[in-house]
């Protein structure tokens, strides 16, 4: 039997819901059925918005898809000025103030303490420069992911740029690929770098050559089936076929139409392609995939790049993210920025986009680490722009701790994290470079934390993995953290081993700098990664390396932050809370 | 260690209670992770579930509990936990 969402989903779903959105847009909050919350709010998804959690009623997140990450400046702008008039909440954060952007681990940009009533004027906005709403959450095809250099990168086989924005085109609003048994997560990569994270995605096009009648044509593998939410991490699995350039669209139709109709609809857990990957396995993938989806012959896989990838792979010989100047193939370059847990003010927002207009950059990207890209920077002019007062704050050579963090929403807005974790996240990068030597050789060192198993910061694929926990601690519930080691991408993917368990917020530091120690100090050698050092060891040596510990860290979070209305208001009881609130931000008479 | 086979996030009914495993010849303590879910649609049964933090525990492997309930089971349950509750509030006051 179909379930509930799947029954709601019929009822209403896609590109209808914008205007029943419109009008409640119009009404205001309160003509949102009461009893119909949980259904409207699970079709909103599909226009890129989320209801926040509890204690935040009437307020919305949106997501912002921008496909590779990749905008114009004025795009950029226009963001900045969106967030600085429409996502102010009640409360500002301690850290990041009045209005922010996120930029999210899938090049996305999430807004919050949006209101149901500035719907139609926010997406006026964000329409008049090409930016949309549509599809960046539900089950559709999600915002496609690859590398926001695309024709830029002088490291690169394949330029997916043009054949991105055709799948973008093709796959937006179609109806066909509307309504899918759950969200699906398409990376595409051209570049050597592997920068389209594409092991972690339902879909991955990698790129790859292959001799086809005497030639060698570029083009691309398909892997299928990749996830990391729950238990239940995959990698993409390579299903033996070779993709031409010219045929993406018809291999990615194919794939989603797979989905479509062969995902499971009676079970949401079960529903990612990963669950039928796991019962099908590739062979049968490939063969249904061609039988019935896609009427060429499918070539099988060619020679891929993956010796060469590099992006969040943990290798000890380069950096494994955009930081930095980079070389353009035109000569200009490329300036990757810090971007503190992907949290920028809308000020700054603003700045930035104004500063790469004044220098004549055509593009900007997110990044897939939070960071951001600023591109065609001209040799003469890289030096007055590194001297940008902007980049004191958003650096293109951040202390290592620092530039290798990453952190999902957590309790500030999510429903589901139940720790709280960007603000922590900062906490600890900061205490990290200010308390922690760094061993000999360690340029890089990424910390992923995520607020719960839903694994939204990726917390299975870095060198430290996070995850959100509750413990014990002189006899009161605190905020804790499942430890993971030695995760990342790469020649040979590989999810973090779980080693510790419930280790108290404000003794994981201590915890780090303790690791990080006997790192140095057992390690074979200098050029020993951190990744490598951990892929030695067993199971009960990686537990023993090092233990929680107090320091001088302080946690202002250790309580029970999702218990709170807001972790960071003078007075966090849900009692306090001002929401639900009207068009203006005026508390709604409560009906008890 | 393995990974925990529940998921846990604000929804899980209890991310940290006190538990013990008792076998023939051991017994061990562990934080656990209780859950009670129903299926999203048309729910026919309840499921309780029960993980001890397997970091802690020598003697199992690592594992998740289930036990299925009728709805008359499960009101039966919470009528001896309800006056459980009860007495242990009397004996507090």
């Amino acid at each position: 039997m179909p379930s509930k969402v799947e029954r709601w989903k019929d009822e209403a779903y896609g590109m209808e819901v914008r205007d029943h959105l419109l009008r409640f847009a119009e009404e205001g909050w309160d003509a949102i059925p009461e009893d119909e919350h949980d259904a409207w709010f699970e079709r909103f998804k599909w226009w890129g918005l989320y209801h926040q959690r509890k204690g935040q009623e009437s307020y919305f997140m949106m997501r912002i898809g921008t496909p590779m990450g990749r905008m114009t400046p004025e795009q950029l702008r226009t963001v900045g000025e969106v967030a600085n008039e429409y996502a102010t909440g009640p409360v500002d954060n301690p850290e990041f103030g009045e209005a922010y952007a996120d930029f999210t681990t899938r090049q996305s940009i999430q807004l919050h303490w949006i209101k149901v009533e500035d719907i139609a004027d926010i997406w006026e906005e964000l329409e008049s420069v090409g930016l949309s709403t549509m599809q960046a959450c539900g089950d559709s095809w999600r915002n496609i992911v690859g590398s926001p250099v695309a024709g830029r990168d002088a490291d690169e086989l394949i330029d997916v740029w043009p054949i991105v924005q055709e799948l973008h085109e093709t796959f937006k609003g179609n109806d066909l690929y509307a309504n899918l048994p759950r969200k699906w997560k398409v990376a595409m990569t051209g570049d050597r770098r592997g920068s389209g994270q594409g092991d972690i995605n339902d879909l991955a096009f990698e790129p790859a050559t292959k001799e086809i009648d005497g030639e060698e044509v570029e083009g691309f593998n398909v892997n299928v089936g990749g996830g990391l939410s729950r238990k239940e991490p995959r990698f993409a699995r390579d299903i033996d076929v070779f993709c031409r350039p010219e045929n993406a669209a018809d291999v990615a139709a194919g794939m989603s139409a797979l989905f479509r109709d062969y995902g499971d609809r009676e079970d949401r857990f079960n529903a990612r392609i990963k669950f039928l990957m796991d019962e099908w396995g590739p062979e049968k993938m490939r063969s249904v995939l061609q039988e019935e989806y896609v009427d060429y012959e499918l070539p099988t896989a060619g020679e891929g790049l993956r010796d060469e990838y590099d992006y969040n792979a943990g290798r000890s010989d380069s950096h494994g993210d955009y930081v930095g100047v980079h070389d353009q193939s035109d000569g200009q370059n490329f300036v990757g920025l810090y971007v503190t847990v992907g949290r920028m003010s809308a000020e700054d927002v603003i700045d930035l986009a104004d500063m790469a207009q004044e220098y004549g950059s055509e593009m900007i990207g997110l990044t897939q680490r939070q960071n951001l890209i600023v591109g065609d920077i001209a040799d003469e002019d890289l030096d007055d722009f590194l001297d940008e007062d902007l980049l004191d704050e958003h650096s293109p050579d951040p202390h290592p701790f620092m530039r290798g963090s990453i952190a999902c929403t957590g309790t500030e807005y999510c429903s589901l994290s139940i720790v709280e974790t960007k603000n922590r996240m900062v906490r600890y990068g900061r205490w990290l470079r200010d308390n922690v030597p760094l061993p000999e050789g360690v340029d890089d060192f990424h910390i992923h934390l995520s607020g719960c198993t839903a694994s939204c910061a990726q917390p299975q694929i870095a060198d430290i993995s996070l995850r959100g926990m509750k413990t014990r601690k002189d006899g009161d519930a605190v905020e804790a953290f499942d430890i993971g080691l030695g995760g990342g991408l790469g020649e040979n993917p590989t999810f973090a081993d779980w080693v510790k368990m419930r280790v108290p917020a404000d003794e994981v530091p201590g915890y780090i700098a303790n690791l990080l120690e006997a790192f140095e100090e057992e390690r074979d050698s200098p050029e020993q990664s951190f990744r490598d050092f951990v892929a030695e060891r067993d199971e009960d040596e990686l537990a023993g390396l090092a233990d929680g510990e107090e320091t001088s860290y302080e946690d202002p979070y250790l309580g029970n932050t999702k218990m709170t209305w807001y972790p960071y208001a003078e007075d966090t009881s849900m009692d306090a809370s001002p929401a639900p609130t009207d068009g203006t931000g005026e508390p709604l008479p409560s009906d008890d | 260690m393995a990974d925990r086979v529940m998921k846990v996030n604000a929804f899980t009914t209890f991310d940290l209670l006190d538990a013990s495993v008792e076998g023939h010849g051991f017994e061990e303590e562990a934080f656990a992770t209780l859950n009670v879910r129903t299926a999203r649609e048309d729910p026919e049964e309840i499921t309780l579930e029960l993980e001890l933090d397997n970091t802690q525990l020598e003697n199992v492997p690592a594992h998740a509990d289930r036990v299925t309930l009728s709805a008359d089971e499960a009101r039966t349950l919470a009528t001896e936990l309800q006056k459980a509750a009860e007495r242990v509030d009397d004996t507090d006051q």
